[in-house]
């Protein structure tokens, strides 16, 4: 019974003493690379010429277990529906990725950005302008 | 009607004769899909959706439930496999070309072909066919309509046509092709009741005020009563995080059976409106600036006590809402006359027809009155009389269209102008009488029904009193047919048949419209009116009886309660100490009985006189309302201090020096009383906008300011306090007003001491000229004998005037009404303009073609709108809506026929 215990923190001892395998991160020095399908920050989509995707259909606000998104459509100019305002607030999101999976217009993807501490709670709330994809600039 | 037994998937059932299997099903909590079948729409038979097994005799067939009436011994089974086969391949079919489109339609969430494809559990379909991609159609601001969604159910086209008589739309082309839209794809161009977008099993119909701001199921529903016209529908208001967003209406709920007019439907962009007034204002050196209500309320509070120990309370005018509640109602009048120490209170349509109140008391007196709108659909005949129901009050048209598809009912219009009334009567008598003969026309309907003997001549003259004389008083000024028919210009023959038909057994309701009501010959025609009903009543077998129309949600509401010179709550004449001694033993004080309105004079003649110092509006926009508007305006001039509360800056409010911002009625709870009166209770469906205050606690914090605190919580303790103090309105304490409302006028009618609702009594055996009160040991109601009365007062005629060769009429509009349509930003863009409608031949003459501007001046003043030529009015009348507030037609206006003159300007 004694043999086992020392066996193991033996084990113990030399993983602990090996000077090549440093498992904490010296996070922010260093930065951690999510793997492809981590659930970070939303992202909201553009089609091919740059008109949002996202069509206020609103499922993505009903199915969130969170409750933390809202948006309100309206009609542009062209009488197309589209979301005037669209909010997420992160603090209460929990990464769970229902709203990429019901959005009908693949407009809504949870990206890699894992970096969302701030000292302002207001920035949690983050509205159309940060997780809209910018326009691609024309070349 | 007999009841049939049957069985519906097992289950015992019972249905009334001639119900269809759908409807039995579905009163039974059975679910049977279904898409083109409505309940208050005709049978089509068109999706194929509701297909069940019935087996009848012994003989097992698939029948379409919505087309198979249930009978005795019938068992039906709705989920049969071969039936779920066989819907299944009809959505199949129905989806092959739908656009799918579910994420930008509106209608997702309670869209019935989405529902049906749900429950079926149907995937991607079998069939692969081009999705159909034609355009939205967006023609008017209110409706957008879009093809590929269409399902061809015919509901839509059916209600157009059924409940709102319009037919604007209907199926184009052939098979494949098929499409529901307008003639020859012209922009919509009608009533815009919304009953197509209430119908629409699908999204093919969208409600544009909505405009993707909300899904249906972020929608908080909320039912309450319409603040428009006197009908009282119900509608249920659509909101979103203290929004209103849009309103849809209920089938079960209310009088209106769903159905709902442009104002109702679309006309609440008022409420969330960015030029709502949301804070107190006060004139600071002649500017109204807005300041707290602390500050407000002191300084209304201050000037009030100035004003009234310094002139008296009666030197300050009251005036009371037509669109607020009763409770509003009941306490500004309690305000007015026990704080501030005035009786010099009134309202709008009090001011418009003096004689009204009177003869509507009368009317429920006798039994005359209908005890509801509603009934009408039961009617046999219906007699529209100067009453545009058309545009003044569109859902009873919708039920008078019921009572001729259901009974076929037969109309009579009668009317000046010659109004739109679409229908399918099969029987239908117009009546298009000269302006101001209307006495006369109703006189001789009166003579020629006692002459051609169509009543039991003994049988009224033994149970009505002073017949006799009346007749033969009616006699030596009867005129003779020949002659009447050239004066009124309706041809003998109608004359004739519209009194036999009136005098025909059967249900009659006749409709007494604004044009009867507000005519300055009213209390003749009305009591001319009166004395036909009577006469038809006493000496036949059937029942007529009169509804009278008022303008505003709760025009009858602000009399009843009270909002009126002359009479206490429940129309207790204020000259008799017993009727004070009964307020002032349940208000605890003392009260005046100092009416200082000599005959004709109103509030504002007072004001102008120099007597009134100041004016305390509640909820009225008078300068354009009343129809002497200069007059008005003058008098708010003069005012040394007018307080105003409104919630917005009417034209009446920016003469104020002091503004309340009040809620609207989507704010508050309390209750209307409809033209039928019939009392209807509100729901609060949002908190107040902005600073806004519902009237009530405005009234309150005043009355408690001036050191008289009312201790009301709530509009509920108010109401709690009006059923016991106003006897009509005893229903409201214990009936249910969220399910059908209180019916005052059916409850003195049927009213006993066992039911715990209304008595037709107070106390003790108190009498009174023309309204007589009956001892409180009676527990059944009785109507008095008909006392005919011999007309001493003159029609005034109409003055010929050589400058001013028109007469001027005025009039309702289906589009606006007052301060709140025309805050609500869709209806406006709908109807922009107001018109001056000019006859066609006059136009010739005058050289106006359609859309010319024209200058309008009569001896008052003078307005510039656009011509509409038609034919609707008569030759040398045109005719101004007055419901649009920024076209203020009654600054021309005089309290008799304004004389006119038009020309033709740029
Ligand atoms: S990831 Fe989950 S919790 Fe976060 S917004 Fe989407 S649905 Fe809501
Ligand atoms: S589900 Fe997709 S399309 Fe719908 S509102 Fe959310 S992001 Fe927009
Ligand atoms: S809004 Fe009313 S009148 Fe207009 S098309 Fe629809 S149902 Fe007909
Ligand atoms: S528009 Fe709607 S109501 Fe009209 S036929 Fe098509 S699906 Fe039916
Ligand atoms: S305005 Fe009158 S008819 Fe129209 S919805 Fe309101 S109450 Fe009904
Ligand atoms: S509901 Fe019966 S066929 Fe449509």
């Amino acid at each position: 019974m004694i043999r086992p215990l020392i066996q193991g923190l033996a084990l113990t001892l030399k993983h602990f003493l090996n000077p090549f395998k440093v498992v904490t991160m010296q996070y922010p020095d260093e930065k951690w690379t999510p793997y492809p399908r981590f659930r970070g920050l939303h992202e909201l989509q553009r089609d091919e010429n740059g008109k949002e995707k996202c069509v206020a259909c609103g499922l993505c606000s009903t199915v969130c277990p969170a409750e933390c998104i809202e948006l309100e459509g309206d009609e542009n100019k062209k009488g197309e529906r589209f979301a005037k305002t669209y909010e997420i607030n992160m603090l209460r999101c929990i990464f769970c990725g229902y709203c990429e999976e019901v959005c009908p217009e693949e407009a809504i993807f949870l990206r890699q950005d894992y970096e969302l501490a701030s000292e302002n709670i207001k920035d949690h709330i983050y509205n159309k302008n940060k997780i809209l994809v910018p326009l691609k600039k024309k070349k | 009607m007999s009841d049939i037994n049957l069985k519906i998937d097992g289950k015992n059932v019972t249905a009334t004769k001639g119900t269809n299997i759908f409807m039995a099903a579905k009163n039974n909590g059975i679910y049977i899909p279904g898409l083109c079948y409505h309940p208050k729409l005709t049978q089509y038979g068109g999706c194929r959706l509701c297909m069940v097994e019935v087996t009848e005799r012994g003989r097992t067939r698939h029948r379409f439930s919505c087309a198979q009436p249930v009978s005795e011994g019938m068992s039906v089974k709705t989920k049969t496999s071969e039936v779920d086969k066989y819907t299944k391949s009809v959505v199949e079919y129905l989806l092959a070309h739908h656009p799918l489109d579910c994420p930008t339609c509106d209608k997702s969430g309670e869209c019935g072909l989405q529902d049906i494809t749900h429950d079926l559990k149907l995937s991607a379909g079998r069939f692969k066919t081009v999705r159909l991609d034609a355009p939205m159609k967006r023609d008017n601001p209110l409706l957008e309509y879009n093809t590929n969604r269409c399902i061809l159910c015919g509901r839509c086209v059916k209600v157009c046509k059924e409940v709102e008589g319009v037919g604007a739309i209907d199926y184009q082309n052939r098979g494949i092709k098929t499409v529901i839209g307008t003639a020859f794809d012209k922009p919509l161009d009608c009533t815009f009741c919304g009953g197509c977008v209430s119908v629409c099993p699908t999204g093919s119909w969208q409600d544009r005020t909505l405009k993707f701001r909300a899904r249906p199921w972020e929608l908080k529903k909320t039912s309450t009563i319409c603040t428009y016209c006197a009908v009282g529908c119900t509608v249920v208001v659509n909101t979103k995080k203290n929004e209103v967003m849009r309103i849809t209406s209920d089938d079960d709920l209310g009088i209106n059976e769903g159905n709902l007019c442009v104002k109702g439907k679309f006309g609440h962009e008022f409420i969330n409106s960015s030029r709502r007034v949301k804070t107190p204002l006060m004139r600071k050196s002649g500017v109204l600036r807005p300041v707290t209500w602390e500050e407000a309320l002191n300084h209304v509070s201050k000037r009030f006590t100035e004003i009234a120990s310094e002139h008296g309370g009666k030197a300050i005018g009251g005036i009371g809402s037509e669109k607020c509640t009763n409770e509003d109602n009941y306490l500004f009048q309690k305000f007015c006359r026990t704080v501030l120490g005035t009786n010099n209170i009134d309202n709008i349509s009090n001011i418009k027809s003096p004689s009204l109140n009177r003869l509507v008391n009368e009317s429920v007196e006798y039994e005359i009155a209908a005890a509801s709108v509603e009934e009408i659909e039961k009617a046999d005949t219906l007699f529209f009389v100067g009453a545009d129901v058309a545009e003044a009050h569109p859902v009873i048209g919708s039920m008078t269209r019921k009572a001729i598809l259901a009974n076929n009912a037969k109309l009579i219009v009668a009317n000046a102008r010659n109004i739109e009334f679409n229908n399918s009567a099969k029987k239908e008598i117009r009546m298009q009488y000269s302006i101001g003969t209307q006495t006369q026309l109703i006189n001789t309907l009166s003579i020629l029904i006692l002459n051609g003997e169509l009543v039991n001549y003994k049988k009224v003259e033994t149970s009505t009193e002073n017949f006799k004389e009346w007749y033969s008083s009616l006699k030596k000024s009867d005129m003779g047919i020949r002659k009447v028919s050239t004066l009124t210009n309706v041809s003998e023959e109608v004359i004739k048949s519209a009194a036999e038909l009136l005098a025909k057994p059967g249900k009659c309701y006749i409709i007494c419209g604004k044009d009867i009501e507000e005519d300055p010959s009213a209390e003749n025609a009305i009591r001319a009116l009166m004395d036909l009903c009577a006469l038809i009543n006493a000496g036949g077998s059937d029942k007529v009886s009169l509804v009278f129309s008022r303008a505003n949600n709760n025009s009858q509401g602000v009399n009843d309660m009270g909002v009126v010179p002359d009479f206490l709550p429940g129309y207790l004449d204020i000259n008799d100490p017993a009727n004070r001694k009964k307020f002032e033993d349940s208000w605890r004080v003392t009260l005046s009985d100092d009416v200082s309105m000599e005959d004709s004079d109103n509030v504002f003649d007072l004001a102008s006189k120099g007597k009134i110092k100041a004016l305390y509006v509640m909820g009225e926009n008078p300068i354009v309302s009343y129809q002497n508007g200069k007059k008005a305006k003058a008098a708010f001039k003069k005012a040394d201090f007018v307080v105003v509360q409104d919630s917005f800056l009417t034209e009446t409010a920016q003469l104020a020096d002091v503004v309340f911002p009040a809620s609207t009625y989507a704010e508050k709870e309390g209750t209307f009383t409809n033209m039928g009166m019939t009392v209807q209770g509100l729901n609060k469906v949002i908190e107040p906008v902005g600073e806004s205050r519902p009237d009530w606690q405005i009234v309150c914090e005043l009355a408690k300011k001036m050191g008289h605190p009312f201790y009301y919580i709530s509009p509920k303790s108010i109401k709690d306090e009006i059923g016991k103090c106003v006897s009509i309105y005893e229903g409201i304490k214990n009936n249910n007003l969220k399910k059908d409302g209180s019916r005052w006028v059916a409850s003195v009618y049927d009213g006993n001491l066992e039911r715990d609702g209304f008595r037709w009594v107070s106390y003790d055996n108190l009498e009174r000229d023309g309204f007589r009160w009956v001892s409180s040991e009676y527990d059944k109601y009785e109507p008095l004998k008909y006392i005919f009365e011999i007309s001493k007062k003159r029609s005034p005629v109409i003055k010929k005037n050589r400058d001013y060769p028109f007469i001027l009429l005025t009039g309702y509009s289906l589009r606006h009404q007052g301060t709140y349509s025309r805050n609500s930003s869709s209806l406006v863009s709908l109807a922009s303009e107001c018109f001056i409608e000019i006859n066609a031949n006059n136009a010739r003459r005058t050289k106006i073609a359609d859309g010319d501007m024209v200058k309008i001046e009569s001896a008052q003043g003078k307005l510039k709108l656009k011509a509409k030529v038609t034919s609707r009015v008569p030759e040398g009348a045109v005719f101004v809506s007055e419901d649009y507030e920024w076209a203020p037609i009654n600054d021309l206006r005089v309290n008799e026929y304004t004389n006119v003159r038009i020309s033709k300007t740029r």
